[in-house]
């Protein structure tokens, strides 16, 4: 599993940290690394676009896992006199990344904005490097026993749980102009070839949105 | 549909075993409704009631349910609320559905509704909390048991519901199927997407026979050799078969008198429907005929004989 990120478009970062004169650069080693936003590549065009700029870069770390706050803690720690000198931060990660830092600077380096310079996409399957695809929405209600394997909060455009709509045309989605296939034909398709139409034919209930009102967590210890 | 709940004309009809016609009425984005009232009044006479259309394709119009209100008080036609779950979370639907009942509007027909994105406001956020079948479920709640999530309601509501179904539908079984789930939600009529092909739709409806629900044939009269191709064109998913547009097309060539053309459209559509129809009933395998040819009022007195047959 990767979290997906896209790049931001370059005017709308320097639009973001804009105040700002001094840029660390925090890349992450991991999921962004991949899909070719973060990682050591990334950092360094991003600190060359920058300097370009005027900018001055105080830093750049490619941490192995920015969305964890055990290696921010370190990794911050190796870097905090650059840090003093820092007006602010450029994190090439995911979203999570972001609040980590956050997080993690928030006792030694409250005023220090963090901005990022991506957008988080989704999670995402990796089919090979360059192609990634939504796959599962992360609903923390899984319904997958049920549907084949495929599911219809993420396949479906309206993630409806009673499909198909009436937008399906010939196995493809009103939405994307018929391109892309409608999911709860793929459910239906995948179902009758495990002989478990039985599945299929099932009136589900409403998806229960209670607990989606408020971030979710997952804590044990 | 027991005699005991019987809440509009056309669950009436249905209860009396009267094969019936609906009309459809499409409200544009306007706050002045009289243009469908006019059209509400002319097929007034011939119809057991007419749908009101809640924002189809995703392109905002007037309200549907305010919209079905005002026509029903302008003109005394009965109306098929369409409501889709695009728009309106379960609290808002339920909502909406006291309302009706406070309205008096006693058809509610469940939609899921096009996507957001294909519509004139496609950057807001699409709902779909529920869905067309989850929807009917709610009605059946809400009317049958008088309550919402187990909580009663003062004054109920009395509506019958009814759900779409699509002859047309590639893979049919996928379809079929999805009927099964609505009729198990408890929908009460069907009224079915816009056919024309004879073979398909007995196939369809053959399908569907064993779930019980009463079923309305959608059907499309078309006014003139431009709609059909237009409808042709821009209708995913229903086919105008070639030899019927070739034959649309010919009135649009060999005649010129405009009022001699209206007059071979309106033939055109009989012979057509006629035996469509009349095959369909033979078989039993219809309850009524849901007219979606919006404008095309004229029609209506051929169509109360087409479905005579």
């Amino acid at each position: 599993m990767t979290i997906i990120t896209t790049k931001k478009p370059f005017e709308e970062v320097l639009g973001a940290i804009k105040e700002a004169k001094k840029i660390a650069i925090v890349s992450c080693g991991s999921c962004a690394a991949m899909c070719q936003t973060g990682g050591t590549e990334g950092a360094k065009e991003m600190a060359e676009k920058l300097e370009e700029k005027g900018f001055e870069i105080t830093t750049v770390i490619v941490p192995e896992e920015v969305c964890d706050n055990r290696v921010m803690m370190k990794d911050f720690r190796k870097i905090d006199e650059d840090l003093q000198n820092t007006d602010a931060i450029l994190t090439l990660s995911c979203g999570l990344g972001v609040a980590s830092i956050v997080q993690t600077l928030e006792k030694k380096h409250p005023k220090i904005p963090v901005f990022i310079g991506t957008n988080t996409e989704f999670m995402g399957m990796t089919e090979r490097i360059g192609r990634f695809y939504m796959r599962c929405r992360g609903c923390g209600d899984c319904l997958l026993n049920e549907t084949g394997g495929i599911c219809p909060i993420t396949s479906c455009a309206k993630s409806l749980m009673n499909g198909p709509c009436g937008g399906m045309v010939k196995g493809k989605c009103e939405v994307g102009n018929y391109e892309e296939d409608c999911g709860w034909v793929l459910i239906y398709n995948r179902l009758k070839e495990l002989g478990r139409l039985d599945l299929y034919t099932k009136l589900r209930p409403p998806r229960d949105w209670s607990e989606s009102g408020h971030q979710r967590k997952v804590v044990w210890r | 549909m027991g005699e005991n709940r019987i809440y509009s004309k056309v669950g009436e009809a249905l209860a009396k075993g009267e094969f019936v016609l609906t009309g459809e009425l499409e409200p544009e984005k306007t706050c002045d409704l009289s243009h469908t009232i006019q059209e509400a009044k002319e097929m007034a006479p011939y119809v057991h009631a007419a749908n009101v259309t809640d924002s189809p394709l995703a392109i905002v119009t007037i309200n549907s349910l305010a919209a079905s209100h005002i026509i029903q008080e302008a003109t005394g036609i009965e109306t098929v609320w369409q409501l889709t779950v695009r728009d309106c979370n379960k609290i808002g639907l339920a909502g909406m559905i006291m309302g009706a009942e406070a309205l008096g509007i006693n058809n509610v027909l469940s939609l899921c509704g096009d996507h957001t994105a294909l519509g004139d406001c496609p950057e807001c956020k699409p709902v779909f909390d529920l869905d067309s079948a989850t929807l009917i479920q709610l009605v059946r709640e809400m009317v049958d048991k008088g309550s919402i999530n187990g909580k009663e309601i003062e004054h109920p509501p009395k509506m019958h519901v009814g759900g779409a179904a699509n002859p047309n539908a590639d893979p049919m079984e996928a379809e079929i199927l999805k009927i099964g789930r609505k009729a198990e939600a408890g929908c009460e009529f069907i009224q079915t997407q816009v056919v024309y092909d004879i073979e398909r739709t007995i196939e369809f409806l053959e399908g569907i026979k064993k779930y019980k629900v009463p079923v309305f044939l959608g059907i499309f009269p078309m006014k003139s050799y431009g709609i059909a191709k237009g409808f042709d064109m821009f209708v995913p998913g229903v086919d105008v078969p070639k030899e019927i547009l070739a034959r649309w097309k010919s009135v649009k060539t060999d005649i010129s008198d405009k009022a001699q053309q209206k007059e071979a459209y309106d033939q055109l559509n009989y012979e057509f429907f006629k035996p469509f129809i009349s095959e369909l009933k033979s078989k039993n395998l219809l309850a009524g005929v849901h007219c979606m040819a919006v404008h095309y009022t004229r029609i209506f007195p051929k169509l109360v004989d087409v479905i005579k047959a």
